[in-house]
This record gives C-alpha cells, structure tokens and sequence, in this order.
C-alpha cells in the first residue's frame, strides 16, 4: 500500500461523477451499476484504510508551507469509513428514488463530487487543501438543493450557499489566524493554547464547524431545504456528510488546534451553543406539521448533543459527542430515508394527511420506528448510549444547567417523534391516500440497514466504543485517567438513566394528553404545547422568519441598499441626468441659436477672430 | 519619384472622364482604386526606404530647364501621404457602390482624384506659393463634389464653403505677399533663414495673424468654422469621410503647422494662441455636437471638436505633444473617415440622417453598427482604441509641459465626446428597431469592405499603438520638434 493510495478515494469518486454526468439517461442500468460500484470499492478501501490506520501522502505544491498533505489515520479512516458506509447506502436508495428526476444524471454526479471533496477535506492535513475541499463541498450543496425543482429551490439553495459560505469565509479567517499564532499550515503539527489571538481563531474557526454541521443559528436553510431539495439530498449531506465534516472538524479542533480546557470561558461558550442548539430547535421540531421539516429541525437540535458533549472538554462529554455523531448521521439518515418511502409510495410527507401506513408499509415502518426511538434516547438504542455520555460530560463538567437543557431537549425529541410516528404509521388510516404497497428493496434495505446498525452499536455499544471513539483520544487524557468508557455504568440503573427514562416518561404523557386533548387526532399532539400563551406569539414570529438571520440580514441589507440609492445614489445621479445634461443643453441651445445660417453672420465671427488673434499675437509677443 | 504622388493621380483624372465615354462604371471604379491603392502601396512601402537618408527634394525640370517647382518628402509629408491614401482608398472603395446612384461616376473620380493630388502636391510643396496653389486644387474639386448631388442644400452648401474659403485663401495670399516682400523669397528654406535674420517682429506678427485666420478657415477652428457643418454633410458619404478625414487637415492643420513650426518658429505667443484656439475648437465644438439630430451634422462638429485637440497637441510644441497631435491627426482621420462612411450607408438604406427617425437598425445592419461602435468609440477615447492612446498622449504631453487647466479640459471633453457618440450609437443602432425599417438590408459589399478596413485599423492601431508611433508618428513629430533647423539644414538636393 503506496502513500499514493491516498489519492483514490479523491479521484475515484470526481472521475465517477464526470462519467455519471455524461452517461445518457438511456443508459440508466449502467450509470446504477457504475455508481454502485464505485461506492462498493471505495467502501472496501473505507475498511482497508480502516485497518491500515496510518499512511501520509505529502508533495509540495504552492510553497510558503502550502504542501498538498494527506494524512491517514485513526480520526480520519474512521470518519472515511463512515462516509463510504452513507455514500453507498444513498446510493443504492437514489437508484430507485431519483429514478426518474428530471436532472437525475446530474444528480448522482453532485453526489460523488461530494464524496470526492468530503474524502478529500477528512483526508487533508494541510490547511490549504483543506480550505479546497471544504469549499469544494458549496458548489455541491448549490447544486444538489436546485435539483429540487421547486419555485422557491432556487432561492433556498442562495440562502444555502450564503449561511455557509458565511461559515466557511469566519473559518478561513480563523485559519489565517492560526497560522499568524502557529506559523505552520500542518494540521498534525498546530498545538496552540487557546488564549488571545488565538482565542479569536477558535471561535471562527468553531462557528465554521458548528454551521457545516448545521448548528443554530446557521441552521435556517435546513428547515427550508427540507422542503424545497429531494429529500435523498437531505439524508445524504444535511443528515449525515455534514454532521460528520462538521463535528470532526470541531472535535479536530478542540482536540488537536487548541488545547481546550475543561471550565475554560470558550468550552462553555461551546456548551451554550450546544443546549441553545438542542433547546430551540427541537421546539421547532415540535410543532411542524410536515415529516421532512419536522426531521429538519431535529437534524439541527441533535448537533446540539454532539457541541455540548465536545464543548464539556471532558474526556466522557467528548467521546459522548462524537459517539453520538455516528449514531445521529445512522438514524437521520435512516429516518429521512423512511420519510422519503412514505413520499416515494403515497406522495406526500404531510402529517395531516398520512395515517395507518404500517400494515402497508410494515418495513418501513419497522426501519422508522427503531430509528425514531433510537434518536429519542430509548434503551438500549444507540441514541440512549451517547445521550447518557453527554449527560454524564455535562455533569462532570460542572455546569448542571446544561444537563438539566439536554433532558428538556429529550423530553420534546420524544413528543415530537411520538407525533411524527403516531400520525405516520399507526393511528387510523386516513382515506385521502389510496392504497399503497411496501416500497421497492432498493428503498427498504438502506433504511432496515439503518436500524439494525442502531440496534447494535446501542446493544453492543462496547463494540462501537472501543473500535472507533476511544483511540481518537488517545494522547489527549492525562496519563492515568480513567479511560474506559464501557464500564462507566450505561446501564439503566444509575440516576442520570434513571432522570432520561423519567424524561421519557414525561414526554410520553405530554403526548398522551395533547392526543386526547385534540380529539384522538396525533398530528395535533403537539397543539397544547403550541398554544400556551407566550410561547404561541413566539412561534408565530418563528414561523415569519422573524428570528432567521439570514432573512433578517437580507431585510436590513435590502434597507441599506435602498438607503443608499435613495440619499446617495439618486442625488448624484441627479447631478448627472439633470444637471450636467440640462446645463449642457441650455449651453447647447445658445450655441446653436447662434448658427443662423447667415453668411455675413459667419464672415463677421472670422473677422472679429482675426482681429482677436492679432490683438493677442502683439500682446503675447510683448 | 515622389512626383508620382502628385502625378499619378492627376493623369489618371484626366483620363477618367474620355474613359468614361465607353465604360460608365467598371472601369473607372477600377481605375480609381487601382491608382489609390499605388499611392498606398508606394506610401506605406517605397516611402520609409526614401526618406531613411534624410528628407528628399526632387526638383521639376521641363525639357531639362528647372522650374519653380520642388517637391520635398520628409517624415511628416509621409505620415500625411499615408493619412491620405488610406482614407482616400477606403472612400473610394465605398464609392463603388454608393456613387452607382449620383450618375457621372467617372467625373466623380475625376474630381476625387484632383482632390487627391491637390493634397498630395500640398503635402510635398517647398514654398509658400505651392502651398496656395495646391490648396486651391484641392479646394476647387471640393467644391464640385459638395455640390455633387446638384439638390438645393448641396448648392447653397457648396457656395457657402466658397464664399468663406475664398476668404481664407486671400488672407493666406496676401500673407504669402507680405512675406514675399520682406524676404524676397517664398521657398521655406530661404524664408526661414531670412526671417532669422530680419528680426521683423511685427511685420510677422501680422502675417501670422493673416495665415492663423486663413489656416484656421480651413481647418475650421472656431470661430472660423461655420463653414463646415453645412458643408461636410451635404457632400455625398465618401466626399464627407475624405473632406472631414483629409482636407481640413491637410489644408489647414498640415500648412498651419508646417509653416509655423518650421519657417516661422514657433514663439510662446503663437503656441498659447493655438492652444487656445485648440481649446475653444474643442469644447465649443462638442457642444454643439451634442445638440444635432442629424447624424452627419453631429460628426461634422465632432470633426471640429477633434482638429481642436490636434491644435491643442501641436501647440504645446514639446515633442511628445507634437508626436501626440500627430498621431491623433492620424487616428481622427481614420476614424471620422470610417464614421462618415457608416453613416453614408445608414442614409442610403433609409433614406435619412435624421437620428430620431432611426432606431435598432443594429438589428438589420450589424456590421455598419459594429464599425460604426468602433469609429465612435475611438473618437471618444475608449481604451484600447487608438484615438485613446493619442489622447492621453496629448494630456500628458499638456500635464508634462505645466498646462493642467488645458488638460482638464481635454479630459472633460471626452467625457463629452463619448456622451454624444452613445447618444448617436443609442439612437441610430440601438433599441427597439423602428418599424419604418424593417425592410433595410446591411449595406453592399464594397461599402461594407470600405467601413471594415477602417474600423480594423482603428482597432490594429490602438493594439499595436508603440509599433505606429515609433514607425510613422516620430520621424514625423521629429522634423516639427527640430523646428527651423530641419528646414533650413536639411534640404539637401
């Protein structure tokens, strides 16, 4: 295995997605097989590189320290690994799913122009390079949101692209920064202490990471995309790739960059971030009316687990948070793939709408609900066993508030997917969907893959845990510590399981009461929630968009612009149009009225000039 | 040879017309062309070889007996020589299709060529007589061929130019006595040696003065220019492109310059006289233009405007504002050249040159439009065009030379120049296309040649512009920078 090995799961994926683009749609068999193939090897070589676990591919390429480095190991296969295992499974559901979108070749092309830049971002150990591919990732994001289709995709995919390109221009600046503190472009060599300038790079470094992980408040194109991109482009990027770009790149950053300590003013500031992020959005969450938003919104609120547990800066919050990312990017995924079965066979995500489908759709049903426990926390699901490290992080660390905000998250998580599920694929089956079949296996596998990766890194958690988390901190406990996560009591009998179940409990009544509250109609569960008295105004506000940043930022720069024509630019604009060519035509006026076409007239101006020349020439000569 | 310059032309216009009698068109148009693309060709080529030694004489000699005439090649001769062949060759080419209307093509030719060879004999004359005589040839034609189109405004426009160029012409005449009488000689040699010796300061002044009005008539420098904007337009397109492009320079800017420069010597108060001639012209001109809706009308006044900025640039008397004036002479000549011919074919497919009434014709004619962008735009200054580059030559020459009021001006004024020139593309070629022309066809071939040629060295000038100015601009913009001396020290026979 040559270090130039490194290159493949670069090139292999952008050389695939040139041929994707190119291949006629009547071709459709060999574009599908082509892609399956292509993910199937470069999830073989995800497991290779996995066992390899360290390789470095290093040339020179624009000097001043700007090399074009690759790095392989135990953070990075992990992370390649995991996205090979997504990319795969995307695929194999868009086979059936994007089958017969308009823009389908382009599609799958964008999606292997992702993996060939996320491949390459995990990969780089060079700021520079890594710079590339993150950015690389925008024009596939732009791209993917417009395939949509929709009037408003266009306009989402713009607002995509701004929140992030937003967050990646603050990174940039963070990096240079960096660079300033550390004088070197190597990741694997940056080691700073986070204080001063340095502090500073953190901070816009982290609010790169956080948005491309979608945390608040650079989430609001999510919600909108759920509802305006193929919902395979929301399991795909929103759901998986970028939970898991993001929260490497943060957890690289807090682990490696800077040397974050637990209580420090920055890990806390991560954990506001955090429990703001879990607490906000996963209101939002409640209230939707519609299975993709509604998912949107959780896929916000998780991040909020996985910066708290990172930002507690303790050993267990941080394993509890990266735990916890491979854990959501399974079960969102799985739960908008689920999500995108229903829309596939009925052609609808409303909740109003749906009802009943298990007896139609019992596997996906099966796939929805294990994920939906799973992401609520319910023993012995994965979702329950990094919860619970998060739980235990924030304690640890001190700061019980933000324990206390993640329990409330998981109370809500719960109602709403009690909703989501109730009014989906159990209660009564509604008349306004005609009978419907199970989807096709292209559709089912991916999702009951999903599930049954979530039923075992929950029951088997130690396999998980000791495979892929605990060597990414090795070197960064202090010699000695306890670092074996698995016998840290994750079972049900300690208290803080004990405050998760009743938490459940809670959320199970909530819903109980909002079901009977309504008149047994579940799409309504969430109604006594939303109609208590203030929270209801602020809902209201929240759904105009009256807290979205971006929507804000357009206003106030759409007032600006027309501040600036109105008191600059017209008055200037003034001295031009009216003004200068109004002074210039009366000029032009007197001029012309002077050329009357009379010879004598035009001889008397020829004569009065030459008495003038001669006058000046004698004066002048003087 | 240089007669040949002279020569050529003036035999074949006196065949042109007994040609005429058998062939009405082919043959002429051949003719024609064929006796301007020799000049071009001997210009261009033959020239540079002759002058590499210096400036040439050639004495004329009749039966072996010398007469009064010699004919003198220098840098600045060439460059007009050049100037004159290339706008005269494109005007004729567009003559091949546009004259097919007018009738009488081989005494159109005729005339032209007369036109031409006036110019010619002007550029190359060693003494101040010649100067009058040929201008006279020159002139004479051009009254004929303004008066081409025998309609009422031609003949009122054509009498008009008359009555005001004979002005000039006695003006100059009589300068060209007082001059004779103080120095006993007319040759530019031996005047400018004489003159140095004289030391008659206000005898010279006088004749200055008298030359300045009758040159500037010529050139049509306000406020001696009232002649020109009824002139100019009537005349038929190509008539227009070679009157405004050729004549009042050679006439009035070449004569101008060569006798101030070279036998007068230029003193501080005749270079701030010109400059401010050159001003006013510039200004006053653009102003005017702005308020035309008539197409031709508008490029006459340009035409002013222009030579104004000429003045400007040879007034300083520096060498770069020299070599500045020149090029731009150079460059106007091409480009107002090309403008007046586009603006032939707009008039011969619809009919008029009134600009409210066009609109959109880029549509039917997208050539005329895209040289007549390319006409405008030099004219106007528009990098990377070649009237730019001798325009910012000029205001750097008027910076360097400490005159920043008059370079202001300069600037200000292409922002004029370019105001008027997209109101003229705007109105003419752009927009909605009238409905009246929806009919009009690109015009023919040859016309359509004639404006391409052009509008291409516009652009190859202004690409190639250091290549230009070292080849043809600075040997010329050399014998005016040497003032008296390259007269009185080099005419070596």
């Amino acid at each position: 295995m040559t270090p130039k090995m490194l290159l493949l799961p670069i090139l292999l994926p952008a050389a695939l997605a040139v041929v994707l683009l190119v291949i006629p749609r009547t071709l459709r068999l060999v574009r599908n097989a082509l892609a399956l193939a292509g993910a199937a090897v470069l999830l073989y070589y995800g497991f290779v590189f996995f066992a390899l676990k360290d390789l470095r591919f290093n040339v020179p390429w624009l000097g001043m320290g700007i090399d074009f480095d690759l790095r392989l190991y135990h953070f990075s296969s992990f992370i390649l690994l995991a996205l090979a295992g997504f990319l795969i499974l995307i695929t194999l559901y868009s086979t059936v799913k994007m089958k017969d979108a308009p823009r389908a070749r382009e599609f799958f092309a964008y999606v292997f122009l992702t993996a060939a830049f996320a491949n390459g971002a995990v990969l780089a150990n060079n700021f520079v390079p890594l710079v590339f591919f993150w950015e690389g990732l925008l024009v596939t994001l732009y791209g993917l949101i417009t395939i949509g289709g929709r009037p408003t995709s266009g306009r989402t995919a713009v607002k995509a692209l701004l929140i992030s390109g937003f967050c990646d221009f603050s990174m940039i600046l963070g990096i240079g920064l960096l660079w300033t503190v550390s004088g070197t472009l190597t990741m694997s060599q940056v080691s700073v202490e986070p204080t001063g300038l340095a502090a500073v790079a953190f901070v816009l470094m982290m609010i790169g990471a956080a948005g491309k992980a979608g945390a608040m408040p650079f989430h609001t194109w999510i919600p909108d995309a759920a509802v305006d991109a193929p919902v395979t482009f929301m399991a795909f990027l929103p759901a998986a790739f970028e939970k898991l770009l993001g929260i490497y790149l943060l957890a690289r950053i807090s682990l490696d960059f800077f040397k974050l300590r637990p209580g420090s003013g920055l890990s806390v500031l991560l954990m506001v971030l955090g429990a703001v992020t879990i607490v906000l959005a996963v209101l939002m969450a409640l209230v939707q009316k519609d299975l993709k938003r509604l998912l949107s919104y959780h896929a916000v609120s998780q991040v909020g687990y996985m910066i708290l547990g990172i930002g507690t800066a303790v050993p267990f919050g941080i394993a509890g948070g990266l735990f916890h990312m491979i854990n959501h990017a399974m079960y969102k995924c799985g739960l908008f793939l689920s999500a995108g079965s229903v829309e596939h066979r009925t052609g609808t995500t409303e909740l109003k709408k749906l009802g009943g489908l298990r007896k139609e759709m019992p596997l996906t049903a099966f796939g929805f609900t294990v994920c939906a426990l799973a992401i609520s926390g319910v023993w012995p699901l994965n979702g329950f066993v990094s919860k619970e490290m998060v739980f235990h992080g924030a304690l640890e660390s001190g700061y019980t508030v933000f324990a206390i905000a993640a329990w409330v998250g998981a109370i809500f998580t719960f109602a709403s997917f009690l909703k989501a599920g109730h009014s989906v694929f159990f209660g009564e089956r509604t008349r306004e969907i005609p009978a419907v079949k199970e989807s096709q296996p292209a559709i089912v596998v991916p999702i009951l893959v999903l599930a049954a990766l979530c039923i075992l890194f929950g029951v088997y958690n130690k396999l998980p845990l000791t495979l892929f988390i605990q060597p990414i901190l090795a070197g960064h406990v202090e010699a000695g510590a306890h670092l074996d996560f698995t016998s840290h009591a994750l079972d049900i009998f300690n208290p803080v399981a004990l405050i998760s179940i009743g938490c459940l409990v809670l959320a199970f009544l909530l819903h109980r009461h909002g079901f009977l509250k309504s008149g047994r109609k579940p799409y309504l569960a969430s109604e006594p929630v939303h109609n208590l008295p203030v929270v209801h105004k602020l809902y209201d506000l929240a759904e105009a968009r009256v807290f979205d940043p971006y929507e804000q930022g357009v206003k106030v720069l759409h007032g600006l612009s027309l501040v600036l024509y109105k008191a600059v630019d017209r008055p200037i604009d003034f001295v031009f149009e009216k003004v200068v060519t109004v002074a210039g035509e009366k000029f032009t006026a007197i001029l012309r009225k002077a050329h009357n076409g009379h010879y004598a007239n035009y001889l008397a101006w020829c004569l009065a000039g030459l008495i003038i020349v001669a006058g000046a020439i004698s004066l002048l000569a003087k | 040879m240089i007669i040949l310059f002279v020569a050529l032309p003036l035999v074949v216009a006196g065949i042109l017309p007994l040609v005429g009698k058998v062939s009405r068109r082919v043959v002429p148009d051949l003719l024609a062309n064929a006796a301007l693309l020799f000049l071009l060709v001997y210009a261009a080529i033959t020239g540079r070889h002759l002058i590499a030694g210096g400036p040439v004489l050639q004495q004329l000699s009749w039966f072996g007996e010398p007469v009064a005439i010699r004919l003198a090649l220098d840098g600045f001769s060439l460059l007009m020589l050049l100037a004159i062949a290339l706008v005269g060759l494109a005007a004729c080419l567009f003559s091949i299709d546009y004259m097919e209307h007018y009738g009488a093509k081989a005494n159109y030719y005729a005339l032209f060529l007369v036109m031409i060879a006036g110019m010619n004999g002007l550029v190359l004359a060693t003494d101040l007589f010649n100067v009058y005589l040929f201008m006279e040839v020159a002139a004479v034609a051009s009254y004929a061929l303004v008066a081409f189109g025998l309609g009422r405004d031609e003949l009122e426009a054509a009498f008009k130019y008359l009555l005001l160029s004979v002005v000039a012409t006695a003006f100059i005449l009589i300068s060209v006595a007082v001059i004779f009488g103080m120095t006993g000689s007319l040759d530019f040699a031996a005047v400018a040696k004489a003159l140095q010796e004289l030391n008659a300061g206000a005898a010279v002044g006088v004749a200055s003065a008298f030359f300045l009005m009758g040159f500037g008539l010529k050139a049509a420098l306000i406020p001696f220019h009232a002649w020109l904007p009824d002139a100019h337009p009537s005349a038929p397109a190509p008539i227009s492109a070679v009157l405004s492009g050729l004549l009042i320079k050679v006439s009035g800017v070449y004569a101008m310059t060569r006798i101030f420069l070279n036998v007068f010597g230029l003193t501080p108060a005749l270079s701030t006289v010109l400059m401010s001639l050159g001003a006013l012209s510039m200004v006053v001109a653009a102003f005017l233009a702005l308020g035309q809706k008539d197409m031709k009308r508008m490029l006459a006044y340009s035409s002013i405007s222009q030579v104004g900025y000429v003045v400007l640039g040879i007034g300083i008397g520096t060498p770069l504002g020299i070599a500045g004036g020149l090029f731009h002479l150079f460059n106007h000549a091409l480009a107002k050249g090309l403008l007046f011919l586009t603006s032939g074919s707009v008039q011969q497919a619809t009919g008029t040159r009134d600009l409210d009434e066009m609109g959109g014709l880029a549509k039917r004619m997208p050539i005329t439009a895209a040289t007549n962008l390319v006409g405008a735009l030099s004219i106007a200054g528009v990098p990377p065009l070649n009237g730019f580059w001798s325009k910012l030559i000029i205001i750097i020459a008027l910076v360097q030379s400490g005159h920043p009021v008059f370079a202001v001006i300069a600037v200000l004024t292409s922002v004029l120049t370019l105001w008027y020139y997209l109101l003229m593309q705007r109105k003419a070629f752009f927009g909605k296309l009238n409905e009246k022309w929806a009919a009009v066809k690109e015009a023919p071939f040859w016309m359509t040649a004639a404006t391409v040629f052009l509008a291409l060295l516009c652009v190859g000038i202004g690409i190639l512009f250091s290549s230009t100015v070292t080849t043809w601009i600075q040997p010329a913009a050399d014998v005016l920078a040497d003032g008296v001396h390259a007269v009185i020290g080099s005419w070596g026979f």
